[in-house]
């Protein structure tokens, strides 16, 4: 509709390689005769790492005991029938014991595994507020609505900490006592409960709400502890640097897990005697059995562990390293197959031409 | 508007009235013409209104909205608007821009000057301001700036020449001529006394039709009919002036009428694309139902909902809930960023075509322009290129380049010199003079006495004498004007051999034969028709002899020559051979008429003339008797020049598995002779010929060589298939259709002679529904519009006067032989490209957000997400943005100039293996299993949440982050491993995209609660950047991905090796040129060879007098006929020994 189209010569940029696309390349053409080596390098490779990665997961020790107390199954079982179809369910304890022919190599962590629990659901996952647990006041009394039904009690008052999640706190608890000679006195293994959660956690993203007069239980005032608490959120611990939203135990059950299957740290064993490890001798746990897993068809188990470079006994990642590196030299064969038979097949065109 | 209905509602039964200098009383529509879509205020609507009818866009907006509903969406409200605004926004620019530039162009046509009367003197005025009813004054040379009725001229009886190039793309002149009852009304007061109106029909768009009155006052009405009209768009040629008043404007006028919105084309891929699209839809859709039924089941395995889950007021467990939950999750299977980064790449892409400096036509300084960029990709699958012939195989430009004369030929020079092919073929247009008729022979011969002297003398005579050509004196320069461009070359030629024309008289011609002024009477001119094919004129020669020269078809001229005749056997063979060059013969021949012979024929003539009933016929005959016993002088030969490197690029797009059919408006003749001298057709080819008059004959005709060829039909043969208008018409009839499409699709080169533009627009048509392959339509005049817009892809051909094709194509080009590196260079590269683009980015999107389905799995179907909300939207517009445009921009499957010298490799992106459905699934599944590896192998490695090094435990968002990582990488070194060409843009992409994500990772962690997003994320990057876990899996889990991919393709690479790996091989290596073995090699590729380049003999015994297996005619001629004025009263009217009537404007007052 323009006369004027031919006049576009002078909007020309440079004439650059850029514009006459030949920026200088690289052409890459992979063929069995260039991959053949990178397999079988890679492969070898991977083999090596596979073995270190296998032996240092197997050197790393862990002990693991089931006290669901499905019947038969050690003395849980007397908590679990009790719990059975009460809510909430009566305060019972149990013990496990066990003993080690040996040092339990250290430092030594105990965990508890819960299965079968899923933190993924969405709706558990969302159901809490993350402002309330960074010390925001106005959060503190007005919970967001993603935490509902847990969002305010019967009584109208803000729940603090709202949530599903914190609703579900794992309540049991356990010590550990060694009995050093056979038939000995047992003596209390220090757990250490501080320490077990992620820095950030701790320091960022949990806050405690400022407290009114220097109190803690002041600046709660006005709150109600999630239905299945038993204790209000500022008594948590009687230490003051573990109370309210920032203890450790509340702190390390919040990050929710990836998985149905899912363990959680409970304390370090890293003191007087006992910080090289564990001695052998006789232990006993006692446990205090409250939170209810037979529900959900869910197990709970008590797991010591030591912790490597690598963190805890995982011997998945040596195997499929061995895999890999196995398949990679696998592949490299099948290369050095192809490369061969066409090569040949090449050569004879050539022959015959 | 209400005026102009009333005006409707008066005593006219026609559409409009003009009062005549009664300004107020004509209101109609402006002369300012807009091209542009959008103005300030509506380009808000109008955009959104655009975008969210493309079917992606307005899914996204449909999710958005899902998003506000509460608790439905797992991702927050706002994560798929944000990425949606960016992507609105971006294209948004884009659309400004390119709208800015049609308002500047259109600002630009607005407000070019012309002159009008106005309050009784001329005034300068801009084309906008001309209003129906002005009177307009141009000058030669001068584009009209609306339609107009032609008043007065300063020619001889008031005519005036117009080029109407732009409109129809016909470059002969046209003539028109004004009333004679206007035709002396020059000066201002005549015309500001003029009072009257004009009656005439509503807008149209017919060109060559027009209808309207002109009621003077006092006088009797007068009608005013086509050849008085003047349209916008043309160009005033050969005429001093002249003055017109206007009837249309603006958008009313022809020109306007007829520049309708090209369609809008979409490309092959563009549709297959849509179909994967919907492919995606539907796997979202299953894959929603199979999670909401997977809710189910996880429901009522545990009867009530767990305990810790905690109930709700809302009715969770509806099945539409959850429907909309996992739409909403899986949503970004459909990429978001695909529509806006093809967009883009597509952009650049035709940026890179705009700059090409090897399609940048020096001569006139243009360039390729890319007009859409929608059909990029399009250019690397053409399979059938319909071109036209004049101004686009050729510069319609004639030389006479050879002659024979008395059985010498002349002017063989160069082709007997050095490489004649060369010399012949790779003229440019717009250098003339050293490529015209140079033989100093020719000279010699007639100045030293040369037994044919006397030959040559009347040889070039003739060539002076027997013409309607028009000389213009301007100083000492003699320029002619003639509506033939054959005799315009004939009479430069002999100018040229200092035979020159000098003067026309009304009743003579005058000429200097080697200085010697010659005058010869022109009794009689014998007008040319194609039916005749021939012209002759009588004269009395300077001594008073009366004399018949003729000049015509070989075939007619041969018939009619006295047995007294020479030559004619030498001339013969010559003829031949200038038809074998592809060149335009005429032979020439006179005779001697006795005074007695001519007054006999004189009386018959006369009496001819005045018959009323088959004048034409009539004439024909009395014509006809006294054409006979012709003397044989010779022959002419002249060059139709072509375009540069024309052949070449034919044989190369020929072996690159084009078909080319050549449709054009011009003559059988002609269209043969271009045929030849491009190589469409070669010596021994023979040709199948239709020209029926009936349904029922071509039906016969068609079904006879489809008969004839019997098991070869449908396969191709080296045979030309050749065509007629007329017969095309019967051919084309629902009947004849099929057959007609099975003969010509058999054929390796097919010709259409004497099209309408509906008729090419037609045939392009049918053979794109009939073969379903990517037509593509070049042509260079407004006559190739219909099919440029037809095919799906349109070629312009630019730099001509004529804009029309141009501005309906969807390329322009400025040399036919560009088309070679639109198509095989940028046409292949860009469908790879394109097409790998998109794959990738289905790709991606599948990796990524299948793995929600499979943390589905274990999260009990409840539509958790596993990753970062913002992290998910920010995937498609940062992380992965950069490989997709990589791809888009820099991706090269081999070099040009492989490109070029190998144009089988055309075949690749031709056939469009590599982007179908199949090859949808094939990626899809490949992604599926690479987003199953990249799920499970993490989710396993971090089994026991137990890997950090102070035996903190983990949760589900540290592992997603190893898997977004991992997908990252994953994506980023597949994108390498589709990349055949690496620069330094793709080395940023790839590793960039990586490293952006890691610093990414390392910031967004520690921006809670600072800033208030991702509480989630705090403290992910410090403990994840540091887990030894993270790295080692950094490596393998990429690589387990891989490692199928890469294997295969190696295998793929040794084991089946195509000419595309042969080449790449060949240029990785340095080789320049591939061996001739290693061609062989592959036979795929060697087979394709054969069958293009050299086609197999055909071995077909006709049985029908439709082939022409003989030697080729080399007959051409091109004259106007059936004008408004005959070709004697144009010869009559001229005397350009006077000067033409002087400017009637010198008090023109300029603004």
């Amino acid at each position: 509709m323009t006369w004027s189209a031919t006049a576009r010569g002078a909007h020309q940029p440079d004439n650059t390689a850029f514009t006459q696309q030949r920026l200088p390349a690289w052409h890459p053409l992979l063929s069995a005769s260039i991959t053949l080596p990178l397999f079988f390098c890679a492969g070898l490779a991977f083999i090596g790492l596979g073995l270190g990665l296998y032996y240092s997961s197997n050197g790393i020790k862990e002990l693991a005991y089931d006290y669901t107390g499905d019947s038969g199954t050690g003395n849980c079982s007397v908590c679990a029938m009790a719990g059975q179809g009460r809510a909430p369910p009566p305060p019972c304890s149990c013990a496990w014991y066990f003993s080690l022919p040996e040092l339990f190599q250290g430092p030594v962590y105990l965990y508890y595994e819960l299965t079968n629990f899923y933190q993924n659901n969405r709706r558990y996952g969302v159901s809490r507020d993350d402002s309330q647990l960074s010390g925001l006041p106005s959060s503190l009394r007005h919970p967001v609505n993603e935490c509902a039904p847990y969002q305010y009690s019967a009584a109208g008052l803000p729940i603090a900490p709202c949530g599903a999640i914190a609703n579900s706190l794992f309540n049991d608890s356990f010590s550990l006592w060694h009995q050093r000679q056979p038939s000995g006195p047992y003596v209390e293994v220090p757990l250490d409960r501080t320490g077990i959660a992620w820095w950030t956690d701790y320091h960022v993203k949990f806050r405690n709400p400022p407290l009114v007069n220097g109190s803690l239980a002041l600046a709660f005032q006005g709150t109600a502890p999630p239905p299945n608490w038993h204790r209000p959120v500022y008594e948590l611990s009687p230490d003051p640097n573990n109370t309210g939203f920032i203890n450790q135990d509340f702190v390390v059950w919040m990050r929710t897990a990836a998985l149905p299957t899912f363990r959680k740290l409970y304390a370090r064993i890293r003191q007087g005697n006992y910080s090289a490890g564990l001695p052998r001798g006789a232990y006993r746990v006692n446990i205090t059995y409250n939170y209810p897993v037979r529900a959900f068809n869910g197990h709970k188990s008590l797991i010591f562990s030591s912790i490597s470079w690598m963190g805890g006994k995982n011997p998945f990642l040596g195997i499929a390293y061995l895999l890999v590196g196995s398949l990679c030299i696998l592949v490299g064969f099948v290369m050095l197959v192809v490369y061969i038979r066409y090569q040949d097949q090449n050569d004879d065109e050539e022959d015959d031409e | 508007m209400g005026w102009r209905q009333s005006l409707q509602g008066a005593d006219v039964p026609m559409g409009r009235t003009i009062y005549l200098n009664e300004p107020l009383r004509n209101a109609f529509c402006e002369n300012s013409i807009s091209t542009a879509k959008y103005s300030m205020w509506s380009f808000l609507p109008r955009y959104l209104y655009l975008q969210f009818s493309k079917t992606a866009n307005a899914f996204f907006l449909f999710i958005t909205i899902l998003q506000q509903i509460p608790d439905v969406s797992p991702t927050g409200k706002y994560t798929t608007l944000v990425p949606l605004l960016v992507i609105l926004v971006i294209s948004g620019i884009k659309e400004i821009v390119e709208d800015y530039k049609r308002h500047m162009a259109d600002k630009l046509v607005n407000s070019k000057n012309t002159i009008v009367l106005r309050q009784n003197a001329w005034q300068m005025i801009l084309w906008k301001e001309v209003n129906v009813g002005d009177i307009v004054k141009a000058t030669n040379g001068q584009f009209l700036p609306a339609d107009m009725v032609l008043i007065s001229s300063s020619e001889p009886q008031a005519t005036c020449f117009v080029a109407t190039s732009n409109l129809d793309g016909e470059t002969n002149l046209k003539i028109r001529q004004a009333l004679s009852e206007t035709a002396t009304m020059k000066t201002e007061k005549q015309l500001s006394n003029l009072s009257g109106k004009i009656k005439c029909e509503e807008p149209n768009f017919h060109f060559n039709s027009f209808a309207g009155t002109l009621y003077l006052n006092e006088k009797s009405p007068i009608s005013i009919g086509p050849d008085q009209v003047l349209l916008r768009g043309t160009q005033l040629k050969n005429t001093e002036w002249i003055l017109g008043i206007v009837v249309y404007t603006g958008f009313e006028t022809k020109f306007m009428q007829n520049a309708v919105k090209s369609p809008l084309k979409r490309s092959k891929v563009e549709k297959v694309t849509n179909m994967q699209i919907l492919v995606l839809f539907l796997l979202l859709l299953v894959m929603s139902l199979v999670s909401c039924v997977g809710a189910i089941y996880w429901k009522d395995r545990y009867r009530a909902e767990p305990w810790y889950i905690g109930k709700s007021d809302y009715d969770y467990h509806s099945f539409g809930f959850d429907l909309l939950v996992f739409i909403i999750l899986y949503h970004n299977l459909i990429p978001i960023s695909l529509l806006v980064t093809l967009e883009i790449v597509k952009y650049i892409q035709a940026l890179f075509i705009n700059w090409d400096e090897d399609m940048h036509f020096k001569g006139s300084n243009v360039y390729a322009m890319a007009r859409t960029s929608n059909l990029n990709e399009e250019l690397g699958q053409v399979e059938y290129l319909f071109s036209d012939k004049t101004g686009t195989l050729t510069c319609n430009v004639m030389t006479f380049k050879k002659c024979s004369i008395a059985g010498i030929t002349y002017g063989d020079l160069s082709s007997k010199s050095d490489d004649g092919a060369k010399g012949f073929s790779q003229s440019p247009c717009f250098i003339s003079d050293t490529y015209e008729f140079n033989d100093p022979a020719l000279l010699q011969n007639f100045e030293n006495d040369h037994p044919t002297k006397e030959y040559i003398k009347e040889f070039l005579t003739l060539l002076c004498v027997c013409h309607t050509v028009v000389p213009e004196r301007e100083g000492n320069n003699i320029s002619y004007q003639a509506s033939s461009p054959d005799e315009a070359a004939l009479v430069k030629g002999a100018k040229k051999l200092g035979f020159v024309f000098t003067t026309r008289m009304p009743n003579s011609v005058t000429i200097e034969a080697m200085g010697e002024e010659l005058t010869f009477e022109i009794l009689n001119v014998l007008e040319f028709s194609s039916n005749r094919k021939r012209m002759s004129i009588i004269v009395r020669t300077p001594e008073g002899r009366l004399r018949l020269y003729c000049k015509g078809a070989d075939s007619v001229i041969y018939e009619r020559l006295s047995e007294n005749s020479l030559f004619v056997e030498e001339t013969l063979v010559h003829l031949e051979n200038f038809a074998k060059e592809g060149l335009r013969t005429l032979c020439v021949a006179y005779i001697d008429l006795t005074e007695i012979e001519y007054e006999q024929w004189l009386v018959m003539y006369k009496k001819a003339i005045t018959v009323v009933k088959d004048r034409m016929k009539t004439l024909e005959d009395c014509y006809d008797s006294i054409e006979k016993k012709f003397l044989l002088l010779g022959a002419t030969a002249i060059e139709d020049r072509l375009q540069a490197r024309v052949p070449e690029t034919i044989t190369s797009l020929l072996k690159a598995n084009i078909k080319i059919w050549v449709l054009t408006g011009d003559k059988q003749e002609t269209a043969i002779n271009i045929a030849y001298s491009c190589k469409l057709l070669s010596g021994q080819m023979p040709r199948i010929q239709l020209n029926a008059n009936s349904l029922e004959a071509t039906q016969q005709v068609i079904s006879q060589n489809c008969q004839d060829l019997g098991a070869l039909l449908g396969k191709e043969n080296d045979l030309a298939l050749i065509i007629d208008g007329k017969t095309l018409k019967y051919a084309l009839h629902v009947e004849v259709r099929k057959c007609f499409l099975n003969l010509a699709l058999s054929c390796r080169t097919v010709l259409c002679c004497r099209l309408s533009p509906l008729q090419k627009a037609e045939i392009v048509d049918v053979v794109k529904k009939q073969v379903k392959a990517i037509t593509l339509a070049i042509g260079d005049g407004a006559n190739d519009v219909g099919m440029i817009q037809t095919a799906h892809v349109g070629v312009g051909i630019s730099g001509n006067e004529g804009m029309l094709a141009t501005n309906n194509s969807d390329y322009a080009i400025a040399q036919f032989s560009y088309l070679e590196k639109l198509l095989l260079v940028h046409g292949a590269w860009n469908y790879f490209r394109v097409t790998k683009c998109i794959l990738y980015c289905f790709y991606k999107n599948v990796v990524l957000y299948i793995i929600e389905l499979w943390f589905a799995i274990v999260n009990g179907f409840s539509g958790q997400i596993i990753f970062e909300r913002w992290c998910i939207s920010l995937y498609n517009v940062i992380f992965t943005s950069l490989p997709p445009f990589t791809l888009g921009i820099f991706e090269r499957c081999c070099s040009q100039e492989s490109l070029l010298r190998y144009p089988q490799l055309y075949r690749i992106s031709q056939t469009g293996d590599i982007f179908n459905i199949k090859v949808l699934w094939i990626q899809c599944i490949n992604a599926i299993v690479h987003s199953f590896i990249l799920f499970w192998l993490p989710a396993k490695m971090l089994e026991h949440d137990m890997v950090l090094q102070s035996g903190y435990t983990t949760d589900y968002l540290f592992l997603g982050n190893f898997i977004y990582t991992y997908v990252v990488v994953t994506v980023c070194l597949k994108a390498g491993l589709e990349t055949m060409s690496w620069n330094k843009f793709t080395h940023f992409a790839i590793w960039g995209s990586i490293m952006i994500w890691l610093g990414f990772f390392a910031v967004y962690s520690s921006l809670w609660p600072t800033v208030p997003v991702a509480p989630e994320m705090t403290g992910q990057g410090s403990m994840a950047l540091v887990c030894p876990h993270f790295w080692l899996g950094f490596f393998i889990v990429p690589i387990v991905c891989l490692i199928q991919n890469v294997a295969w393709k190696s295998i793929r690479n040794t084991c089946h090796r195509t000419l595309l790996e042969e080449v790449r091989e060949m240029e990785s290596s340095g080789v320049q040129v591939l061996r001739r073995d290693s061609v062989q090699r592959s036979k795929v590729e060697e087979v394709n060879l054969q069958r293009s380049a050299s086609p197999r003999p055909c071995h077909v015994i006709f049985r029908n007098n439709s082939v022409d297996l003989g030697a080729p005619h080399g007959y051409a001629f091109s004259q106007v006929e059936r004008a408004v004025i005959s070709q004697e009263e144009l010869v009559r009217s001229y005397d350009t020994t006077k000067n033409k009537p002087q400017k009637t404007f010198s008090s023109a007052t300029l603004e």
